[in-house]
């Protein structure tokens, strides 16, 4: 299998020169770089990995707070979201704007595996954060989008749920195809070995023969007293919790006339345990502000971490807002240590934060080589 | 889109006067690699109608998406014989004017709430009022935007519904009823005689921040191009400034009049209606399309007697005025209402009428002037100022320079003054006023908007926002977005009232196609 090109800390400079927003110039960490990038991971070793503009892939030492490897990714950068495999040792990531999925083998910076989400030339394919892999590491799940191009029209085409082998290599093309609803994001899968994705509705795919049934309504959940909930997260966030969660704000209504004008906007998870597959609805706050994601403390899944302008700690169970910290700019994603004493705030620019989970004070900040993260996902895993 | 590659270049060399039979072949030259249908016909391009900019939008997505090469000058023809060819009637366009004349700050209000909804939340409404189509091309429409734009089913208002679903089942036949291909408005207008556009024209306009203005506008066809004209103006403002300037223009479809004029080294673009003898329209700077005038305009060729406008438009009583009646073919007597006393013409020619008045309180209201026996042009009369409006009640000015691609976009307010008599209020018009600006909201006020967001000039009513980009003294270092009160002090007298509006400050828009 080809090597692909290892970042030299010559290039890293230029990096720096693309995204509007940008912090840090190399910090005395980055410049050893060079001797880092084969470093092989350490086993029970706490890491974070994470891609940023313009297209590479860092692993962080959680113990150290430092970038320990960074790697130079193919194509083109974006969305960045990552799925680590089950040994710990590949890291799955969607880039390329939405078009490919990319298999890392992390301790050499190795790729070992890429699909094209488009499988004919005439195609374009899209996938929105839509990537998991089976609980053997065996399999890849992703949802497509295609449109077809034809010469004097476009024709936007059913989605698809796309499974690769995991050992297809660098042109692997899909094992198995299923219709898959519409509006489709991202998904994780469940110790049973079921696919659950998010959409219109919490889906469960028999990833065998593509049967898909609603485990959970979303957008018609017919909650009694509450109006359509609305949901748009971008984070397959894998929790050491093993949970599936996602934020949603939902109108509240006073009464039986169900006005909108008066009812109070509520922000609330939705989850699946992906251990026994049970789901929960609940409100922990009153919308006041907007936050893009959040995370359950592993210790005490009452605790919820919320972020964006801010970082808001609740008590779910008595919706109220127990902490709080001030941010010098948005993070979109929130991370946890498995021992549940450090948050991690990623996303938004090219910093990671790094807080304590009672206090709420930052420890610190782990500036990264290169520019913003946007939308991707960084995972925090133990090898 | 190349913003540059975008407007409208109408200074075009010469098309010869087969102009339409040459791009007809040009069409089958260029289109047909991507276009040819089994039978070797064009696909796609009969089943549509549109505007000259509607056209070129479509062009241009054809060269930057598609790889369609063709000339800028190839690119002029084919807009020019595809909106004569397949353009809107008068009747369709009339209702959604303010895109083509880019009045950007208009709130739409459309009837359908599934077509606000699906279509009019990235664009205006009117991007889509501005076209007719069979059902199969509205059909294609919705493809080709989910297929270029596949987030869009995520979004706001994409991921409340199923929106390719809703669009294809819904929307599409609403469409190709309310907005088909077929009207007949169009075969109607295709069989009226063509309108005659040369000769001389008496123009009058406002200019906000700056006022009133009358102008003559000579229009004389270029040799060889048919629908192409020189045209030059020469005018003032009411407060005496002149008004200069030279360029061309081109009608397409029979009443489009898209003129680029030249006005003392800045370039204003004109976007008018032809009707009988008259234009209509604005008139506004080609980099700064927020700064634009109202214009209307008589032919004086047409003979037809008219009064287009009186300047001022106002008169308090017990002040001696002056008034100047704009119009053609004016002869015979000024009638003043009751109550509006002459003290002397200062001039009168077939064009103009300068008369010095004075009013009392006989006169309150509003008139319609006459000149002989033709009536127009409105005068209102007025004791004192009941109330002020500040208009655009709501607008949007963009951060903008700063070493970035897209300039800053001002923001242009007007105190309109409304006066009460018995039968109600009647508006007086357009009247000079003290601006400030104040934070909209406790949010504005927590955020120092007022400081950060850009300055408003007190005597102007024009906002300049600030530069463009985040600024490390803001909060969360955000950009110098804003929420603004606006507001306008007029006295009157002694009186002193006040009106209020409101500002967005936000940030660049991006692309500025030619409708928005
Ligand atoms: C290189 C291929 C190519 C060429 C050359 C080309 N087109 Fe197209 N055209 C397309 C494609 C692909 C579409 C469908 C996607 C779209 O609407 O952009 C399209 C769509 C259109 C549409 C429908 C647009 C809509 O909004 O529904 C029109 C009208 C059109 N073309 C006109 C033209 C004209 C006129 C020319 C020649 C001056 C031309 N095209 C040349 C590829 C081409
Ligand atoms: C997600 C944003 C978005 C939504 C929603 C949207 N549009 Fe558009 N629309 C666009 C963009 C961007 C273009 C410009 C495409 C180009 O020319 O490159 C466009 C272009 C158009 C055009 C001009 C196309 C041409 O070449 O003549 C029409 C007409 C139009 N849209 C109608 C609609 C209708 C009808 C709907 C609802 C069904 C809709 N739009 C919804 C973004 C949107």
């Amino acid at each position: 299998m080809k090597k692909f090109s290892l970042l030299a800390t010559l290039i890293l400079p230029l990096a720096f020169a693309t995204p509007a927003i940008t912090h840090a110039a190399p910090t005395p960490d980055n410049v050893a770089l060079e001797k880092n990038t084969a470093a092989p991971l350490v086993p029970g070793r706490e890491y974070m990995v994470v891609a940023n503009h313009p297209n590479l892939l860092h692993v962080l030492d959680l113990v150290s707070n430092r970038v320990l490897k960074t790697c130079a990714l193919p194509d083109a950068f974006g969305p960045g979201s990552i799925q680590i495999a089950p040994d710990r040792r590949i890291a799955y990531l969607l880039n390329n704007r939405f078009g490919s999925i990319y298999g890392i083998e992390l301790d050499a910076c190795k790729l070992v595996f890429k699909a094209d989400m488009a499988l004919q030339k005439d195609e374009r394919a899209k996938s929105f954060f839509s990537i998991a892999v089976s609980q053997d590491g065996r399999e890849l799940y992703t949802v497509q989008n295609p449109t077809l191009l034809l010469k004097d029209h476009y024709e936007v085409g059913e989605p698809r749920l796309a499974v690769y082998d995991t050992a297809a290599g660098l042109n692997a093309k899909p094992e198995r195809l299923f219709p898959a609803p519409r509006q489709t994001t991202i998904m994780q899968t469940g110790e049973d070995g079921a696919l659950y994705i998010l959409g219109a509705d919490l889906y469960k795919v028999d990833v065998t023969n593509g049967k898909t049934e609603v485990v959970l309504p979303v957008r018609d959940w017919g909650r009694p007293g509450y109006g359509a909930p609305d949901v748009l997260y971008a984070w397959p966030i894998q929790t050491p919790r093993r949970e599936f969660m996602v934020l949603y704000t939902a109108p509240r209504f006073q009464d039986e006339k169900q006005d909108l004008e008066h009812a109070e906007y509520k922000y609330g998870l939705l989850s699946l345990d992906l251990k026994t597959g049970k789901t929960e609805v609940r409100d922990f706050t009153t919308l006041s502000e907007i936050y893009f994601s959040g995370i359950r403390s592993p210790k005490d899944g009452n605790l919820l971490f919320s972020v964006l302008n801010g970082l808001r700690k609740f008590d779910i169970a008595a919706e109220r807002q127990i902490g709080s910290a001030d941010l010098d700019h948005a993070y979109y994603q929130t991370s946890i240590s498995h021992d549940g004493r450090r948050l991690y705030l990623s996303g938004t620019l090219n910093d990671v934060a790094v807080f304590d989970t009672d206090s709420l004070k930052r420890i610190t900040t782990i500036r990264l080589p290169g520019g913003d993260m946007s939308l991707g996902t960084a995972q925090v895993f133990i090898r | 889109m190349g913003g540059a590659l975008l407007s409208l270049a109408l200074l075009s060399p010469a098309i010869p006067a087969d102009a339409a039979a040459n791009a007809d072949a040009l069409l089958i030259q260029r289109c047909s690699v991507c276009h040819a249908d089994a039978r070797g016909q064009l696909a796609r391009i009969a089943g549509q109608r549109k505007t000259p900019e509607g056209w070129l939008m479509t062009l241009v997505r054809m060269q930057n998406t598609h790889g369609l090469k063709i000339s800028d000058e190839e690119r002029r023809a084919l807009v020019k014989r595809l909106a004569d060819k397949q353009g809107l009637a008068p009747s369709e366009t009339a209702p959604v004017r303010y895109a083509l004349e880019r009045r950007l700050n208009t709130v739409e209000q459309f009837e359908s709430e599934a077509l606000t909804q699906m279509c009019a939340r990235c664009h205006s409404g009117a991007r889509v009022a501005l076209q007719r189509r069979s059902e199969k091309e509205w059909a294609h429409l919705v493809h080709f935007h989910l297929g270029q734009l596949p987030s869009l089913e995520f979004q706001s208002l994409g991921r409340d519904r199923d929106w390719f679903g809703v669009a294809l089942k819904e929307v599409v036949p609403d469409l190709a009823k309310q907005f088909s291909v077929d009207d007949p408005a169009w075969k109607d207008w295709q069989a009226q005689t063509p309108q005659p556009v040369t000769g001389t024209w008496s123009v009058s306009g406002h200019l906000p921040g700056k006022g009133g203005f009358i102008a003559e506008m000579s229009v004389k066809s270029q040799p060889d191009k048919k629908d192409h004209y020189v045209v030059s103006w020469q005018g003032k403002y009411d407060d005496g400034s002149v008004l200069n300037g030279q360029g061309s223009a081109v009608l397409y479809t029979g009443y489009e009049w898209r003129a680029h004029v030249d006005v003392d080294g800045v370039a204003w673009r004109q976007v008018f209606a032809l009707d009988h003898d008259a234009l209509k329209g604005r008139m506004f700077q080609r980099e700064h399309d927020e700064i634009g005038a109202d214009i209307v305009a008589v032919r004086h060729e047409s003979g037809n007697s008219r009064v287009l406008a009186v300047h001022p438009a106002y008169l308090k009583t017990g002040q001696t005025g002056t008034l100047t009646v704009v119009g053609n073919a004016l002869s015979g007597k000024l009638a003043l209402p009751e109550g509006v006393r002459l003290l002397k013409i200062i001039e009168q020619s077939p064009r103009r009428i300068v008369a010095q008045v004075v009013a009392d309180r006989r006169a309150l209201g509003v008139h319609t002037l006459s000149v002989g026996k033709t009536k127009g042009g409105t005068l209102a009369v007025f004791e004192r100022i009941e109330r002020i409006r500040v208009l655009p009640e709501f607008a949007v000015a963009r951060v903008g320079g700063n070493g970035g691609s897209e300039a800053r976009v001002d923001a242009r307010f007007e105190a309109e003054a409304w006066a009460r008599s018995a039968s109600g209020e009647y508006r007086i018009g357009l009247v000079p006023a003290k601006w400030s600006v104040a934070p909209f909201n406790a949010d504005a006020e927590r955020d120092r908007d007022v400081e950060f967001a850009g300055a408003m000039n007190a005597v102007t009513g024009i906002f300049t926002p600030a530069p463009a980009g985040p600024n490390p003294a803001r909060h969360l270092m955000t950009n110098n977005a804003g929420n603004l009160a606006v507001t306008a002090e007029v006295t009157d007298g002694k009186t002193a009232l006040q009106g209020t509006g409101q500002l967005i400050v936000t940030v660049q828009r991006w692309n500025n196609p030619p409708i928005p």
